[in-house]
């Protein structure tokens, strides 16, 4: 399997800017979590990938070469806005998706199948989409993009609507997918399941990639630069009390301190001395408590976003 | 714009790459055009339609042939010598009528010629019997009476039939005639001129290539089926795209195939459905025709119908991509009677213009060349006779031309429109590329 890449993808829509020198690699057998805020440009970027629309400047490359419509043709896609034909029956669409995406009738048909006995919906392959509940036409869809066994996925809010169970379902899915050498993008409000389930990210902000790499990497990046404290000061009554900011505001490569309860978090400049804290700390009274702080991805999205 | 040039710089759509998955320009326009022929057959909608049709052709061939066909069978009674030989004569002349009348024109119905067809059954009665009661009883249609042909009377209940009416004039006419020509000592040839003269031959010097249909009616018939299947289909196609574009399928589509070959299925689909339709619907006709014996109409048919179909398969294709495009400018299928008023404009127009064109004349001509009646109006003038037989080629090739023209214009309204989901579109918007 290849790695898809963008590399410096920008596109405009009239005098918006909607992506800016977008680049970031999904990576094969990796399940890759692209976050943003709403319009920030999570949807055109995978637009762009699964060739709806065009970049204006930048491309797409599939291994070592600019992807081609054959290419494309090969990956499983779940658009935003979901749709399939609503008078069409369950089955007679998945073999006809099958066939756009270059399957032979009868393997089309026999994917087909297998994916509606996977998800339990084979009793309802002859029925009309239209009839069948909301949570069972999300899993015609995602039969949709699995049933011409695809080379790389590119799902745009794959967990959007589903009940607790359908999400961990859909995770497994993707996990899967990605065992098998497949290279999985999506996209994604809830970050907590993102944590979950990501081995890479991709955050997005108002079309540009403020942060991409393992999850694991992107934490550290954002790790070492924050201090968490808990220092006691003697208090008016003699009891010891919470040390206020002030003592650190003046160490150098400290660029912030706030209070978070009883505790201080300290922010630094990539080049700060943390023991030099340290010891402005253990000057000021006793240090309880001295750590860097593990930002989750959360933390992390709202701290480059904001 | 979905495969411009900047993201595929390596790979044509038909570049050999796309073979690697077995999917190539035909076979995508085949698995799509498969889908809109197989929605179609299901479609009620057409089904009913195509019934309609069929039922319309059935009633239009077989009903003048079974009108013309039926031979009242008529029982009369006879009493007296005399009236036994007119009723008897009578009868020869209804037999005689049937042989002759091989299925009149359709107008004949209304003004007939000659002596009608009936099958007469002689009662002959006693002179004892009571003829009026018998025609009161209704046991015979009519009883004729008498014993000499100068004393004859013809009993009827209500009304004595008009066959029967007719029938015995005539035949009493055509014995007395004999009678007194005999009395006169003229010979039987004589007397079989003087009884049956024989009619002047008609010659036509300027005939027109007509069978019995009228050839005004076989233009209107074409030009109604050719102005119902465009703006059907017309609609249909336009229908099929923004149900695409309303249930977001089409970005799942696009994804997998060029703009274009999707356009090219749904255009080929429905066109191999309006064909068929319009094949099935003249063959029906001309198997009608055929069945019911009528040969000389089927060769008329046969010859105008060739033109025929090849004209609306061109002026059919012309439009198709505007209908596709037209149904890409709506976001919703609501929005369908605004986008389409354009094309139904182009295609009632046209229909109202052939019509009033009909009669032979310089406005036809000149309308038998425009692209938009000369679907309608160039087979008609075949039809009429009054084409040289390089003018249909003319015409197909301006057809062909115009309809080169708007699949350009269809293809890029089509392909600008149909990712733009989110509101209706103006045609000159979609020209300039649909941004969102």
């Amino acid at each position: 399997m290849h790695e898809l890449r963008l590399s410096g993808v920008t596109r405009t829509f009239g005098d918006r800017r909607a992506l800016e020198d977008v680049t970031f690699t999904v990576r094969p057998g990796r399940v890759t979590g692209f976050i943003g805020a709403n319009g920030a440009g999570k949807t055109t970027a995978m637009r762009i990938v699964v060739g709806v629309l065009a970049p204006d400047a930048g491309t797409v490359t599939w291994g070592d070469r600019p992807v081609t419509r054959a290419d494309r043709r090969r990956f499983g896609y779940m658009p935003e806005e979901r749709g399939l034909y609503p008078k069409m029956p369950v089955l007679e669409q998945l073999v006809y998706l099958g066939r756009v995406h270059g399957l032979r009738t009868g393997l089309a048909r026999e994917r087909a199948e297998a994916l509606l006995e996977r998800l339990a919906l084979a009793e309802r392959a002859g029925d009309l989409l239209q009839s069948l509940s909301l949570g069972n036409q999300q899993r015609v869809q995602v039969a949709a993009a699995l049933v011409h066994d695809p080379t790389a996925l590119v799902l745009d809010e794959p967990f959007s609507g589903l009940d607790p169970l359908a999400v961990d379902a859909m995770a497994e899915l993707l996990q899967e997918h990605a065992a098998g050498g497949v290279p999985v993008l999506f996209s994604s409000h809830q970050l907590e399941l993102v944590e979950r389930i990501c081995d890479d990210v991709v955050i997005i902000d108002h079309g540009r990639v403020v942060a991409a790499g393992s999850a694991q990497e992107v934490r550290a990046a954002h790790t070492g630069r924050r201090l968490r404290l808990r220092v006691e000061v003697p208090g008016g009554s003699g009891t010891p009390v919470a040390m206020g900011p002030e003592p650190l505001t003046g160490v150098p490569g400290v660029v912030g301190v706030r209070a978070d309860g009883e505790r201080l978090l300290v922010d630094l400049t990539d080049d700060a001395d943390d023991q030099a804290v340290l010891t402005a700390a253990q000057r000021a009274g006793t240090v309880r408590e001295f750590a860097p702080v593990v930002p989750t991805l959360a933390q992390i999205f709202r701290e480059v976003v904001r | 714009m979905s495969d411009a040039a900047p993201v595929v710089p390596v790979a044509a759509p038909d570049a050999p790459a796309d073979r690697e998955d077995g999917l190539t320009a035909l076979g995508a326009v085949r698995v799509v055009a498969g889908r809109e022929i197989r929605v179609k057959l299901r479609d009620k909608a057409f089904l009913a339609t195509t019934a309609f049709l069929l039922l319309l052709v059935a009633v239009a061939t077989v009903v003048p042939v079974l009108l013309s066909q039926q031979v009242p069978d008529l029982r009369v009674a006879v009493q007296g010598a005399a009236a036994e030989q007119v009723v008897g004569l009578a009868a020869d002349l209804g037999r005689q009528a049937q042989e002759d009348d091989d299925v009149p024109p359709v107008t004949a119905l209304l003004e007939p010629a000659g002596l009608p067809a009936a099958d007469i059954e002689l009662v002959v009665l006693e002179p004892e019997a009571d003829v009026e009661r018998l025609v009161r009883d209704e046991d015979v249609a009519a009883a004729v009476v008498g014993e000499s042909l100068d004393d004859l009377r013809v009993l009827g209940r209500e009304a004595v039939p008009a066959e029967v009416d007719v029938l015995v004039v005539a035949a009493s006419g055509q014995l007395q005639v004999a009678a007194a020509a005999e009395a006169a000592g003229l010979s039987r040839e004589d007397v079989a001129a003087l009884i049956a003269p024989t009619a002047p031959q008609t010659v036509v010097l300027d005939a027109r290539p007509t069978g019995s249909v009228p050839p005004e009616l076989l233009v209107l018939l074409f030009a109604f089926l050719f102005y119902l299947s465009v703006l059907t289909f017309g609609m249909s196609i336009a229908q099929s795209v923004v149900e695409e574009k309303q249930s977001r399928v089409v970005e799942l589509l696009v994804a997998a195939l060029p703009v274009r070959w999707l356009l090219a299925g749904k255009v080929v689909g429905n066109t191999v459905m309006a064909v068929g339709q319009i094949v099935v619907i003249v063959s029906a006709g001309l198997l009608g025709a055929w069945l019911m014996g009528r040969g000389e109409v089927v060769g008329q048919l046969l010859a105008a119908s060739g033109w025929f179909v090849l004209f609306f398969l061109l002026g059919f294709v012309m439009l198709a991509c505007l209908w596709a495009a037209a149904g890409a400018l709506a976001s919703r299928v609501e929005d369908l009677n605004a986008t389409t008023v354009v094309m139904q404009v182009l295609v009632v127009v046209p229909f109202f213009a052939a019509i009033f064109a009909i009669e032979p004349g310089p406005v036809q001509r000149i309308l038998s060349y425009v692209p938009f009646t000369a679907p309608l109006l160039m087979p008609a003038r075949i039809v009429l006779g009054n084409a040289e037989p390089w003018e249909p080629v003319v015409a197909a090739l301006v057809v062909l031309g115009t309809g080169i023209a708007f699949i350009a214009l269809g293809v890029r309204l089509y392909r600008n429109a149909v990712l733009h989901t989110a509101s209706r579109l103006h045609a000159r918007q979609a020209w300039r590329g649909g941004e969102r």
